[in-house]
């Protein structure tokens, strides 16, 4: 093993000039690396903003058999809603039936610490096989350590959890098998070709995973771009050849964590479109993003996460409803006098002025009624009315509400 | 983004449903071939990383061949054959030295790879056990370093064998000249009595040595009767050193060299999984070759000796071939598995000890190594 220790001991003779300069070099190139990569683990001064909602034409979402497709209401452009106060809610989720299909994913008292941090705290979450899942939260609430924890990329502190009813860590294995997940950014080995670093990944998978690597690059769009190397793709391509990766299962799961990170809004849309694809055809897909957006218009049903805690979960149009969030939109002459009369009715849970007129938030549970004695209020007290319109509060205004009521006595 | 939807089975017979889905055993601890066939392509395909070893493994013994055989071809009167045992020992150190830093550096690569370029967070999905995932990038790693260190010790065997000198005729020890070869101890024991005066202006060990003292022909007769053993051990060293190793020889220093970087590359393997950090490990396991051994084996420390024997590079000189231990200087000891004597002058360890060290080595980083994989945060 050692010459240089041999000549050291003064006996053999190897010529140590050459090796000298060869060990400085990479001594040299070592401290060059390390310094580089010291200076990319630095923070940055300023926290990426956040990607902007895209503004590509949303896509409609595909509607599970039998049911109709939801109708949606947007708010006026311009329009300040005002916060809605809705009533409390059970914590409990939508539907504590076991449906038919079983849970995709299911967990209870799901905890994982970082020190003192609780990054996931006591998390009950049931996801139904077959559904368009949102897992929103804001930046931090320990959403992307939830999916690490049911991946088993990390432990867990405490709970159990199961994939497609397979508990895990114990059945992990098997579960996985059904799974394919995208965490964080999706990197891969940039030297190596988009289909070579699936090859990779298939050859973990086992089974039948390496015939699916042409049809899951075509599938992604990928096909013509397969061989050139990682190192040369897009943020966009990447996050294709990291969905290509899942579908390498075959998944009946798919988590997906962040999706539309860095994509630009055509990618955004082509992701979408991936997305509303894969649920269509039966798979079970978790979307976890703070792009709510997004997920309103992706998903079927969400839980919302902040600080650790799912706080909500459910369908979003139950959710919505439930929340009391019925706005009005009065649209009427002497708008300011309006407001004071609707106040002193107390028959609003608030109201607020608007670029037309005024909007009316109503109580939890409140009839139509309640809009017809305003109109007649307002008409009674010689205000002109040229519209009245219910506005149906968005997944972002009710998120914004739940989450602002946070820290609030119930 | 494409609109048509490939099914997933394409050329397949139709995936079974997911209810009737038999998911494939990845939970087996046993890496298929699959698994190292292609995590040895991802290693190869690094360019940068093989050119560095082709140029540390490859590279020394072709340019030092290279010149010696273009240097006697120009003046061979000045220049010696290149293949002599003297050259073939020295190529076999380039191949070891520079041979155990690629191979740490290869074995820090295969180790960390996977967790700077994020595609352990993908593997680990796969459902895969996380063991075998480490287990694949053995193989994997070798069967790069293998190839590499037999295609330069080849060069060195080769030249050894076709332009190597004629192997003398006489052996020369301690300042004894003309002592013939191929003696039993005996009729060496007999060689030296019949050639007391030429002893006896020599330099053995156990005669009276001193400016203008000469040994009597009785003191050379008792030193020859008490040290034969010592003096035949040297002998052989130095008949070794003087001639070119036979082939099985060779193929002992051979075996030797890969066991050696083999070790490297498991080093490297096992403390860039601990560490996460390439260049870290590179440079650490760079400074036990280069640094920390040398200083170590240079003094023996009587309280500390036992430590210094722990050293990887210590027991392994132990267990080095006694043809190549013999032209890089040794000869003292002896005994051990490839009856090697060792260079570094240490007194010889035990055949379990040293067996010890070196499979606790290998062992024992590959375990932190598969620790370190299975409990990481993906």
């Amino acid at each position: 093993m050692n010459a240089i220790a041999a000549a050291a001991a003064g006996h053999a003779h190897i010529p140590s000039i050459v090796l000298g300069i060869v060990v400085l070099a990479a001594l040299g190139y070592g401290a060059v690396r390390l310094t580089h990569r010291i200076r990319l683990s630095r923070p940055p001064r300023r926290a990426p903003k956040p990607a902007p909602p895209s503004t590509a034409p949303p896509t409609p979402k595909p509607a599970p058999p039998g049911t109709a497709p939801p109708t949606s209401k947007p708010a006026r452009p311009g329009t300040a809603l005002p916060t809605p106060k809705p009533a409390p809610q059970s914590l409990a989720p939508f539907s504590v039936q076991r449906p038919d299909g079983g849970w995709a994913v299911e967990t209870h008292g799901l905890t994982k610490r970082f020190g003192a941090n609780v990054a996931v705290d006591g998390v009950e979450l049931l996801v139904p096989r077959g559904s368009a899942f949102g897992y929103l939260g804001p930046n931090g609430a320990g959403k992307t350590t939830l999916i690490r924890t049911l991946l088993g990329l990390t432990r867990a502190d405490g709970g159990t959890m199961a994939l497609l009813g397979i508990p895990v860590p114990a059945g992990r294995s098997r579960a996985l098998a059904g799974v394919g997940a995208i965490v964080d950014e999706p990197r891969f080995h940039p030297h190596l070709t988009g289909r070579d670093n699936l090859r990779l990944l298939a050859a973990a998978r086992g089974g039948d995973a390496d015939w699916r690597i042409a049809p899951s690059l075509a599938r992604v769009g990928l096909a013509d771009r397969a061989d050139d190397k990682v190192a040369t793709y897009s943020m966009g391509m990447r996050q294709r050849l990291g969905v290509a990766a899942c579908l390498l299962a075959d998944p009946e799961l798919l988590m997906l964590d962040e999706p539309m990170n860095g994509l630009d809004p055509a990618g955004m849309h082509e992701m979408r479109t991936m997305i509303a694809s894969l649920a269509a055809e039966g798979r079970t897909v978790v979307l976890s993003s703070h792009l709510l957006d997004e997920v309103e218009r992706t998903c079927d049903a969400v839980a919302i996460v902040d600080h650790g805690r799912v706080i909500r979960q459910g369908p979003i149009d139950e959710l919505i409803r439930g929340a009391g969030a019925m706005v009005v939109q009065v649209d009427c002459a002497e708008p300011a006098r309006a407001v004071q009369l609707i106040d002193e009715a107390g028959i609003a849970a608030g109201t607020a002025l608007a670029d037309a007129g005024l909007t009316v938030t109503l109580p939890a549970g409140a009839s139509r009624e309640v809009v017809a004695d305003i109109n007649r209020r307002l008409v009674t007290a010689g205000i002109d009315v040229y519209g009245l319109r219910e506005v149906q509060a968005s997944l972002e205004d009710w998120f914004l509400s739940v989450t602002s009521r946070l820290g609030e006595p119930s | 983004m494409t609109t048509t939807e490939p099914s997933l089975s394409e050329g397949r017979p139709e995936a079974p449903g997911p209810s009737r889905r038999r998911a494939p055993r990845t939970g087996s601890w046993l890496p298929t071939w699959d698994l190292i066939t292609t995590k040895n392509l991802e290693i190869r395909k690094r360019r940068g990383l093989m050119v560095t070893m082709v140029v540390l493994i490859v590279v020394p013994t072709v340019l030092f061949y290279g010149l010696r055989l273009l240097f006697h071809a120009v003046d061979p009167h000045t220049y010696a054959l290149a293949g002599s045992p003297e050259f073939f020992s020295q190529a076999t150190n380039l191949i070891d030295e520079f041979g155990f830093i690629a191979a740490a550096a290869l074995g820090a690569a295969a180790g960390t790879t996977d967790l700077s370029d994020g595609m352990f967070r993908h593997l680990v999905i796969t459902g895969r056990s996380r063991l075998a995932l480490y287990l694949a990038r053995i193989p994997a790693g070798l069967a790069i370093t293998v190839p590499l260190v037999a295609l330069a010790f080849m060069m060195n065997c080769l030249v050894t064998s076709y332009q190597s000198p004629p192997d003398p005729t006489t052996v020369s020890f301690y300042g004894v000249t003309a002592a013939p070869e191929a003696l039993s101890q005996a009729r060496l024991q007999t060689w030296l009595l019949q050639h007391e005066q030429q002893v006896g202006n020599g330099f053995l060990p156990g005669l009276p040595a001193g400016p203008g003292i000469t040994p009597t022909p009785a003191q050379v007769r008792s030193a020859i009767d008490k040290n034969i053993a010592s003096y035949y051990s040297d002998y052989t060293a130095a008949e070794i050193s003087g001639s070119s190793p036979a082939a099985n020889e060779m193929a002992k220093i051979g075996l030797w060299l890969e066991l050696d970087v083999g070790i490297a590359f498991l080093v490297g393997l096992g403390l860039g999984s601990l560490t996460g950090q390439r260049t870290t490990t590179t440079i650490v396991l760079i400074a036990l070759e280069i640094i920390v051994t040398p200083l170590l084996a240079h003094t023996q420390l009587p309280y500390f000796i036992d430590g210094q024997r722990l050293l990887i590079g210590v027991a392994m000189d132990q267990l080095r071939p006694a043809a190549l231990a013999a032209a890089s200087g040794g000869g003292r000891g002896g005994g051990l598995l490839f009856g090697g004597h060792g260079a570094l002058g240490f007194p010889p360890m035990p055949t379990w000890a040293m067996i010890s060290v070196i499979v606790g080595w290998i062992v024992g980083w590959s375990a932190i190594g598969a620790w370190r994989m299975m409990t990481r945060d993906a």
